[in-house]
């Protein structure tokens, strides 16, 4: 398996019509090794004759649940199982999820959404980022390149560094970059509580902050204030990894 | 409770006061008799007047003219005896009244009859003055009273007074608690009854006529109570049925469409077209939502996970979501949350006071496809706190106005779908209520009012 596209995926719906528009769907997305079945007596016959990569689960079958379905499959392996149901009551996701399901999409779903998932799980499952796991990205803003490993910002007049604060709140805007961060989500970040409280220290921050990173402070281009609400961080570039 | 001690301690207040009232009517009643009837011959004056007035003349007994006429009309008699017990002067005697009395006799007629003629006696200087009445004309009966009872008689007057009083109080207690249990079942039967609780009194005793319409009333109340409750459910699990099976072939006509949208090989147009379904498919997505949670609020059968909520982060995050999912510039929205408003709470189910404002800035939108400006505000006074979503757009019309605002009209479907309708629902389940209203400078401002939580009073 070389990529998450060889995962056996095995998709359970007792919709024809809809098992074939998720089969397709699928199978323009890369996927290639798909099995399905209509009821719970066909996925046994699968699961144990494919051993598939994850699993998609109806929870309304003719002859069955897939609740008892996923249980009894979780009982042999430990294969990824993402419900797919049209029950969208709190209870119904709890239980899913409580089962141990990976994921729990309801119907009617974007169907962009549903291979974001799949990918997401297999992801997690089988191609973990265990990879230079430490290592923290570098990004340009302008002229400048923001190292996060080593919390220093480099320009052509010579190098600075980011304290724990702003480093913290950088951080944030970076993770959420051409997002909009509430100054509650960076209070969380710097100092773990709400903005209440906090609006002045966090001003006086992003001040410095700016200072740092901001060609003109008092005319920001990168770290933008929207106001009432929070701040958002534009215009950088995420600088490939060399290794 | 308390109105049944003051129905029974009214009960025994009054009939006490019964009770003293005949006392007193009573007692004037007997004085007042006892003096008249005593007034007309029996007084102890009359003899004594007679006896006065019955004068020696020339050795011979005189009595005034009018006395004589008075005694004859009235059929009485007179005699007077001597020391030696003869008669020595007579008025109208009777033939069988003897003339000669010893000592003995005297002595027994003095207090009784003489021959069953009631008779008053009265000491006259020459002997024993004898006034006689006609035969059963007045009833003697000579009373001897311990003088030691006489002395005390005040005392005993005040004490059968008092006697009867508590007497009249203790029986009109042991009457009236009879009532009170009696009315204590009712009571508690009323009760049970506004609780919707099944009642089932004893029909016995005083009051069993109101117990049994009681009955009758409380099942009539619980059969219509399951009626409703039935049909409420039947409806709430007709909409989620419903609600369910539509949600498979959705997926198939959003997949399809999402996946024709995407296909490079189709011309442009086609693939605008696929955009459109794709678009409507979602459209049907969130009213079938939206349907299916109204359905549940108005039938009380969606559950609450209530808890308490910051109100300034929670509003701001809901506005950074819009900010960051919009895919338009022609729509803007800022936040302005008072001074005082910084940091309140309120005790909400997150998720749904997020759908409730949400649909809100969502309906902004889809009604000023020309684009408007948002505003998010939250304000608060002592108990509550207020979250305006304002927007500079068209506004509502006055017929929509005038729904909105009335409570009657619940689930319906109007160009606003049910995402209004919501937004009242759910604002009503956190015991807040919603204001709609247009704006004089133009676009519309719904409030939402909201009891904060205990630690935020001010």
């Amino acid at each position: 398996m070389n990529t998450i596209h060889d995962c056996k995926l095995l998709i359970i719906d007792d919709e024809p019509t809809l098992l074939k528009m998720v089969i397709d769907l699928l199978k323009q997305n890369g996927f290639y090794k798909i099995f399905s079945a209509s009821n719970c007596k066909e996925a046994r016959t699968q699961f144990y004759a494919t051993k598939p990569d994850a699993i998609l689960l109806d929870v309304s079958l003719p002859d069955g649940d897939g609740f008892s379905l996923m249980r009894e499959f979780r009982s042999h392996s430990i294969v990824p199982v993402l419900f797919l149901s049209a029950r969208d009551e709190d209870e119904d996701r709890l239980l899913g999820l409580g089962l141990g399901a990976d994921d729990y999409i309801t119907k009617p779903f974007l169907p962009r959404e549903l291979i974001l998932r799949i990918h997401a799980v297999l992801n997690r499952t089988y191609f973990p980022l265990i990879l230079n796991q430490e290592e923290k990205p570098v990004f340009t803003l302008g002229a400048l390149t923001i190292d996060f490993n080593n919390a220093t910002i480099t320009s052509e007049k010579g190098c600075d560094t980011l304290t724990a604060k702003e480093f913290a709140l950088l951080w944030k805007l970076y993770e959420n970059k051409e997002k909009i961060v509430s100054g509650d989500s960076l209070c969380q970040a710097a100092w773990g509580d709400t903005l209440y409280g906090y609006e002045n220290t966090l001003m006086v921050h992003i001040r410095r902050l700016r200072e740092k990173i901001e060609p003109e402070p008092s005319n920001p281009r990168f770290l933008l204030t929207i106001r009432g609400i929070g701040y958002k961080l534009t215009g950088g570039e995420t600088l490939e990894r060399s290794n | 409770m308390k109105g049944l001690i003051k129905i029974l301690s009214r009960y025994v207040i009054s009939a006490t006061a019964v009770a003293i009232f005949l006392l007193v009517i009573n007692f004037i009643l007997l004085v007042a008799i006892t003096v008249k009837s005593g007034s007309t011959t029996l007084k102890k004056e009359s003899v004594q007047e007679l006896t006065k007035n019955l004068i020696k003349v020339d050795d011979e007994y005189r009595l005034p003219d009018d006395f004589t006429t008075t005694l004859i009309q009235n059929d009485q008699w007179a005699m007077l005896l001597n020391e030696e017990g003869s008669v020595v002067w007579s008025l109208n005697l009777p033939s069988d009244i003897s003339l000669q009395y010893s000592l003995s006799q005297v002595a027994g007629f003095s207090r009784w009859y003489l021959n069953d003629y009631p008779v008053y006696v009265w000491q006259h200087s020459d002997g024993l003055f004898v006034w006689g009445h006609p035969r059963h004309s007045v009833w003697k009966y000579s009373v001897s009273i311990p003088q030691q009872f006489m002395n005390r008689s005040p005392f005993y007057t005040i004490s059968l007074f008092v006697a009867n009083v508590i007497a009249a109080l203790v029986l009109a207690l042991l009457l009236g608690l009879r009532l009170f249990r009696s009315l204590k079942l009712l009571t508690k039967g009323i009760y049970q009854l506004t609780q919707k609780q099944p009642v089932t009194l004893s029909t016995q005793g005083l009051l069993g006529d109101v117990a049994k319409v009681i009955n009758q009333t409380s099942e009539k109340l619980i059969n219509q109570e399951e009626a409703l409750s039935k049909r409420d459910s039947a409806r709430t699990t007709w909409i989620a049925g419903i609600s369910h099976d539509i949600r498979t072939p959705l997926s198939i006509a959003m997949g399809y469409s999402s996946q024709l949208e995407n296909d490079l090989e189709l011309t442009l147009a086609k693939r605008e077209q696929a955009e459109t379904i794709r678009k409507q498919c979602e459209l049907i997505k969130t009213l079938v939502n939206d349907l299916n949670l109204a359905s549940k609020l108005e039938y009380d059968m969606q559950p609450f996970h209530f808890e308490v909520i910051l109100l300034a982060p929670f509003l701001r995050n809901i506005a950074v979501d819009f900010l960051n999912s919009k895919s338009s510039d022609l729509h803007s929205l800022d936040v302005c949350i008072d001074e005082t408003a910084q940091n309140i709470s309120a005790n909400a189910d997150r998720v749904l006071l997020s759908r409730a404002v949400s649909n809100l800035i969502t309906n902004s939108v889809r009604h000023n496809k020309d684009g408007c400006h948002i505003r998010l505000s939250l304000k608060c006074d002592s108990f509550n706190c207020s979250i305006e979503v304002a927007d500079n757009g068209i506004g509502f019309t006055k017929e929509m106005l005038h729904t909105l605002n009335h409570e009657k009209a619940s689930v319906e479907l109007n160009t606003h779908g049910l995402g209004l309708t919501l937004v009242r629902q759910i604002i009503k389940a956190h015991k807040g209520y919603t204001r709609f209203q247009n704006q004089l400078e133009g676009g519309c401002m719904i409030t939402l009012c909201l009891p904060l939580h205990e630690s935020s009073h001010l």
